[in-house]
């Protein structure tokens, strides 16, 4: 019991910071446009049946050359995917290009790869026109893709109300939230 | 809920205490202590293994957390991701990434002049109290840090202050040994200006090679020599703020510089060009090129600018190095290898018999076709179909009827893609038939934008590549340069050249601006990979975009084809990026 408390005294002394991650969650609705795009396979996806899933659904958008954020959310999911295990492909993942003009399904195949995804996580893009009316459809609309900002989206099966964090996840965050998804 | 709640404080207490005996235990990193039996240059370049690629002195990749439970596979997420090659930083939407170079770790950071205090009751009640601190008693947010706290940092993510880093920032198991490396790397990162610059002008040339023609040359510089008149028409007023503006935005002003522009003209073989580029180098260093033109390859160039590590930005060259990893020449496009991608990606997207489909593939052996070729091939392979035939044609051959009815009945093609210029398509009418359903394509560059040689019966079969913006939406743009340049009294002789100097020189500003003082080449880059997709100072392409390490702004290419007529106009057959 004492080495505890002397554990928890140097935790406060150092780190007063150091407490459960708090971040801000919404309830929205979207309606999804009716949009063809393209997965890093080359295959043609209507979005928004593709997302009527029977699966719990979870949405970034992210793109292949980004700097900080993306590369941070892709940990996540590939590490959300591993902590699964085989029941890795009955959660859709999906991340959506922000940069269509350079994200092309080769590009995006090379970047699942590089963060180890399997079998559940597709990397979608498409027409500029129609990514940016994808973008707007989830708020998520930004002009310069450099002002972007981690945001993930989620949807349990048969759901019509979305779950929307505004900030990036650690993995313990993303699995509370999936659970939640499940238990509803 | 509570369980979780309690589960979750319970670890990150334990990784706090493990954290509290590294940051108790861990031996210091020193430079005296560099690990033995590696030289200097040994360590430089194991520590930017470490940092670009994430990957150990042993070969095995780099370990870390992120976001307080995500481990990371440093070969997913590198160091340079986020803090940038040169080390500089950069900022993202929410995210802002400091800098980790030696330079700005080894001093003790200020806060910027957007810091205030936070309010307290006190300053709330008297307003002389909230009235802003002089800039002397602020606080540092950190003293500078040393070998043996950079390491602490890096293992524990609390810094000299004792702050605790944003869990973004991945805290790294690392060997004391491999600490070491790092530290020295960033200690080392970024630390001396680079040449080209001093205290009054930074230096840039252009690259002219001697088989580009005097007017196209002189069109080149003199647009290229406006803007820089432009720019430095601003150092009396520029000057004049460093030396007595307000301080707050003292680095502001005094990193104001003027530019000098150099032109370096290469004579003789192609071989000996990279010597010549040393040369003008070693006379006179230069902090970066610009623009630039030759008749042939750009390969030399870039070797060169690669080698030395000199960005060049925006050479005007059909002829680009096609590489994913190069890093110093930033390109306008692929060229004539993007036209050949695209053709192979349009037929991948709209050709509905393809796995049965013939392609046959005659050209000339030029440049040109070299590149067109390779384009098409490379990304045909990865859409995994069927090899075309490649049909070479000799330089004396006439390409008469007789060839043309010979070619159609040996190969059978259902795609013919002729990369071929006007002189070769006299007869070309001849393989028009009234059931003909194979698919022709060309690329329009080759043609020059000149489709007069494309008979009217052969248009509905017909397809071009077309690798800029379409005549009737650029009307606006085009005209913005042609005033700019009728305005500085520039002969405009060469309107879609002289377009893209124009923007070249309208973007500089922005990327110079953004390095601040920060004289740092990699930086420099940064600057145009940080910029925001452009469609409005670009009066050739429809638009261009950026990235970090992207290298090629241009990436896309139109497939159209051709109303019939002396005047054909063009008809859109596909996105300007096909996917």
């Amino acid at each position: 019991m004492l080495s505890y408390l002397v554990v928890l005294f140097f935790f406060i002394m150092i780190s007063p910071s150091a407490v459960a991650t708090k971040y801000k969650r919404t309830v929205e609705k979207y309606q999804v446009p009716d949009v063809t795009l393209v997965n890093q396979e080359g295959k043609r996806i209507n979005l928004r049946t593709y997302l009527e899933s029977d699966k719990p659904v979870i949405l970034d958008f992210i793109y292949g050359t980004c700097t900080t954020i993306c590369p941070v959310l892709s940990i996540g999911f590939s590490h959300f995917q591993k902590k699964l295990g085989p029941d890795a492909d009955k959660v859709r993942l999906v991340s959506i290009s922000i940069d269509p003009d350079n994200d092309t399904p080769a590009v995006m195949k090379e970047y699942l790869q590089r963060y180890n995804a399997s079998d559940g996580w597709d990397f979608l893009t498409g027409k500029r026109e129609d990514i940016i009316m994808v973008m707007r459809a989830f708020d998520a609309y930004v002009i310069n893709k450099m002002n972007h900002y981690p945001l993930t989206i989620l949807r349990g099966p048969g759901d019509e109300e979305w779950i929307r964090i505004n900030e990036l996840l650690s993995t313990s965050d993303l699995m509370q939230e999936y659970k939640l998804l499940l238990k509803k | 809920m509570k369980t979780h709640a309690f589960c979750i404080t319970l670890r990150l207490l334990l990784i706090t205490f493990f954290c509290f005996l590294l940051f108790v235990t861990a031996a210091p990193a020193e430079d005296n202590m560099l690990p033995e039996g590696l030289s200097g240059e040994q360590i430089t370049r194991l520590g930017e293994r470490m940092y670009r690629d994430g990957i150990l002195p042993s070969g095995k990749p780099m370990e870390a957390i992120v976001m307080g439970d995500i481990p990371v596979d440093g070969r997913m997420f590198t160091c340079d991701d986020c803090h940038q090659k040169s080390g500089l930083g950069s900022v993202e939407g929410t995210v802002i990434t400091w800098p980790t170079n030696g330079k700005e770790l080894y001093k003790p950071r200020r806060r910027t002049g957007a810091w205030h205090p936070p309010e307290s009751d006190e300053t709330k009640q008297d307003a002389r109290k909230s009235l802003p601190l002089y800039w002397q008693q602020i606080e540092d947010v950190r003293p500078a840090y040393t070998d043996e706290s950079l390491a602490q940092v890096l293992w524990t993510g609390i810094d000299p202050a004792g702050r605790k880093l944003d869990p973004i920032m991945p805290l790294y198991h690392l060997e004391d040994r491999d600490m070491v490396i790092l530290v020295h790397y960033l200690k080392n990162l970024s630390v001396d200006q680079a040449p080209g610059v001093d205290e009054t002008t930074i230096r840039f040339a252009t690259v002219v090679t001697e088989d580009v023609a005097t007017e196209v040359r002189q069109a080149m510089v003199s647009t290229l020599q406006a803007h820089i008149d432009s720019h430095n028409s601003q150092s009396r007023h520029q000057e004049r703020r460093a030396a007595s503006g307000p301080f707050y935005k003292t680095e502001m002003h005094q990193a104001y510089r003027r530019w000098q522009l150099d032109v370096w003209e290469l004579k003789g073989p192609e071989n000996t060009w990279f010597n010549q580029l040393q040369s003008y180098y070693q006379n006179q260093p230069v902090f970066a090129l610009l623009g630039g033109l030759t008749a042939g390859s750009w390969r030399p160039i870039h070797e060169f600018s690669e080698q030395f590590e000199i960005p060049t930005i925006f050479p005007l060259t059909d002829f680009p190095v096609i590489s994913d990893s190069d890093w110093y020449t930033l390109y306008f496009s692929k060229g004539f290898y993007q036209e050949g991608e695209a053709v192979a990606r349009y037929l991948n997207t709209n050709g509905n018999n393809l796995p049965d489909a013939k392609i046959v593939i005659a050209y000339r052996e030029n440049l040109a076709a070299k590149a067109l070729n390779q384009g098409f091939s490379e990304t045909w392979q990865k859409f995994e179909g069927t090899e075309p035939e490649y049909l070479e044609i000799g330089p004396d051959k006439k390409l008469t009827r007789q060839f043309w009815q010979n070619t159609l009945n040996t190969y059978q093609p259902t795609v013919l893609i002729l990369w071929l210029a006007p002189d070769d398509l006299e007869h070309i009418s001849s393989i028009a038939s009234k059931d003909m359903n194979r698919k022709i394509f060309f690329s329009a560059k080759q043609l020059n934008y000149s489709y007069t040689s494309i008979p009217d019966d052969l248009r509905d079969v017909v397809y071009l590549s077309y690798p800029r913006a379409l005549p009737e939406t650029i009307e606006g743009r085009i005209l913005v340069v042609n005033r700019w340049l009728q305005a500085r009294k520039i002969p405009i002789t060469d309107l879609e050249m002289q377009a893209k100097i124009y923007f070249l020189g309208w973007m500089l500003p922005g990327a110079v601006k953004n390095m601040r003082s920060e004289f740092f080449r990699d930086y420099f880059l940064e600057g145009f990979d940080m910029m925001i997709d452009q469609d409005y100072a670009i009066a050739v392409y429809p638009r261009l975009t950026f990235g970090s390490g992207q290298r090629y702004a241009s990436k896309g290419c139109y497939i159209v084809q051709l109303t019939k007529g002396p005047y054909p106009k063009l008809v859109r057959k596909s996105n300007w990026i096909i996917h």
